[in-house]
């Protein structure tokens, strides 16, 4: 699902981001990314999605070197993955059902069938009642899981997360945590970035860590392994 | 490419968030176009008066009314130079006038006595030399009874170029003034976008297409210069009618001749097209792919 060889992003002259990272995220797998604040989380999942180039090395999404990717190419590419962010990033003069039926909108798709999918992915995430809503008008963990219905609405195979829980209480986080690993077992690849180690020991799924830009030891990441396989999280229904 | 109703709505939603940006930029348009199109309208009623003739005048002598025509104009006809004397009365001059300014009809319709002299037009041999007409005019002004003489040609080249002289004032004005609209509209759209910076982001992000981004910007921008030169066209409209209703109760010899008709349908439409085009030229500029991709990069 995701390879990347050697990749690298450096800042200005001197300061890498990012140094000589590789892995492989598999098809239907379930990862954390997880590091201090600054360790390059957000632009590794930023080179993923094609909002940076990396400086050098190659990534591979969904079988395509993005690196070759024409430019007019990029949001095609995207609509393959769904993405959410700590901050929500809800369009805030926008309803919640215009929010999750944008990239319906934009193809064109009949109103009906906007609604149609609109509701069927507020349902998973248990908000239909409020299609009509504005994003001020919901909760922090409302509007997480808005952003989570949206990232899903195209039924994207890989889903990205940057720091998702950052900005909710813990109660809130473990629920939110639940969509993932539910949206995970029904197949879509979802890499969830964040630095809540007690979440992802809870979690229990596998992890790659990130030090000043560096992927940390593997070896240490294949020790730590059974110690985080089990998940204590049931899907939501 | 992104459907029309999305398009539509997007445009829509972002002259609603920047309404203040809006209309500052649907004004400024109005102002560009309409001064040259005030010019255009000017130019329009005068170029009537140059209308070519089949026998055009060379040289119009201004006759004292008591004078006797046709006394002068056997003067002129021992002249060997001169092919042809027409005496136009004061009636003939007024009916001449009417089939010019079809619309003054009514206002001259009031006047009490013709509004013009009786004159006489001198037209020369073909091979008249180059300044015969100077010559004839000069030495008619000493003769009695003669209020005026002007050589036609002269006069002729001198109005002509005192209505290409209007028409490029127009044209000039109007270059400069576009392109403080485009400006401005270029403006106006890159705070529109910077308003909108963070919701571009998200749809770049969702996968939105470059096109499907600046297709509502293109829309909103043209649809403000589209209104911008079609306000332009209704100030200018509501002069010309002030104008004429003005005149006609008051009639005035000279500026009734600038107000006599409103400009013709392709130039009319000339106004909004022109607003559009420099509105998707202003789009254009503040949208290259570079300029929003940079200012819409999230955080």
């Amino acid at each position: 699902m995701i390879q990347l060889f050697g990749v690298s992003k450096r800042y200005g002259t001197f300061r890498d981001a990012l140094a000589d990272i590789s892995f492989r995220v598999e098809p239907g797998e379930f990862v954390f990314l997880t590091g201090p604040s600054g360790a390059g989380k957000s632009t590794l999942l930023r080179l993923i999605f094609m909002e940076e180039t990396p400086t050098a090395g190659q990534i591979i999404v969904n079988g395509r070197n993005i690196g070759v990717l024409p430019q007019g190419q990029i949001p095609y590419l995207r609509r393959t993955m769904g993405v959410v962010f700590q901050d929500f990033k809800l369009i805030a003069r926008k309803t919640i059902f215009e929010n999750i039926a944008f990239v319906q909108n934009v193809l064109g798709l009949p109103r009906v069938e906007q609604k149609r999918r609109a509701y069927q992915v507020l349902k998973r995430v248990g908000l239909h009642h409020l299609m009509n809503a504005f994003p001020d008008e919901l909760s922090g963990g409302e509007q997480q899981r808005v952003a989570i219905a949206r990232a899903i609405v195209n039924e994207p195979t890989l889903l990205l997360a940057d720091e998702p829980t950052g900005n909710l209480d813990p109660v809130l986080a473990e629920e939110i945590m639940r969509l993932f690993v539910e949206i995970n077992i029904r197949g879509t690849t979802v890499v969830v970035a964040t630095h809540d180690l007690e979440m992802i020991r809870r979690t229990g799924k596998r992890t790659l860590i990130l030090e000043r830009g560096r992927l940390h030891d593997p070896d240490r990441l294949r020790e730590s392994a059974p110690i985080v396989r089990e998940a204590p999280f049931l899907p939501l229904h | 490419m992104p459907r029309p109703r999305y398009v539509f709505g997007e445009a829509w939603s972002i002259a609603r968030t920047s309404p203040r940006q809006t209309a500052a930029a649907i004004t400024l348009i109005a102002l560009a176009l309409y001064v040259p199109g005030l010019l255009a309208l000017v130019s329009h009623n005068l170029s009537r008066l140059a209308v070519e003739e089949t026998d055009p005048a060379s040289v119009v002598l201004t006759l004292d009314p008591q004078t006797d025509p046709r006394a002068i104009a056997a003067r002129l006809q021992a002249d060997t130079r001169i092919r042809l004397v027409r005496i136009v009365s004061s009636d003939a001059a007024l009916a001449r006038f009417r089939r010019a300014y079809p619309d003054l009809g009514a206002a001259l319709s009031d006047l009490k006595e013709a509004p013009f002299p009786p004159s006489i037009e001198v037209v020369l041999k073909p091979g008249a030399a180059r300044t015969a007409s100077r010559e004839i005019a000069a030495a008619a002004r000493v003769w009695p009874g003669i209020e005026s003489a002007e050589s036609e040609e002269e006069f002729s080249r001198r109005f002509r170029d005192a209505i290409h002289l209007v028409r490029d004032a127009g044209l000039f004005l109007g270059a400069v003034l576009t392109l403080a609209a485009v400006l401005s509209v270029a403006s106006a759209v890159r705070l529109a976008l910077d308003l909108h910076r963070e919701e571009v982001g998200i749809m770049r992000l969702m996968g939105a297409t470059e096109s499907a981004i600046r297709a509502p910007f293109w829309l909103y921008a043209t649809s403000e210069g589209l209104v911008g030169g079609g306000l332009a066209l209704g100030l200018l409209y509501a002069t010309y009618r002030f104008a004429a209703n003005w005149l006609s109760r008051d009639p005035h010899p000279v500026l009734a001749v600038l107000w006599v008709g409103f400009l013709a349908l392709p130039t009319q439409l000339l106004l909004p097209a022109a607003g559009a085009a420099a509105g998707l030229l202003g789009s254009l500029l503040s949208l290259g792919r570079r300029q929003t991709r940079r200012a819409t990069r999230l955080a």
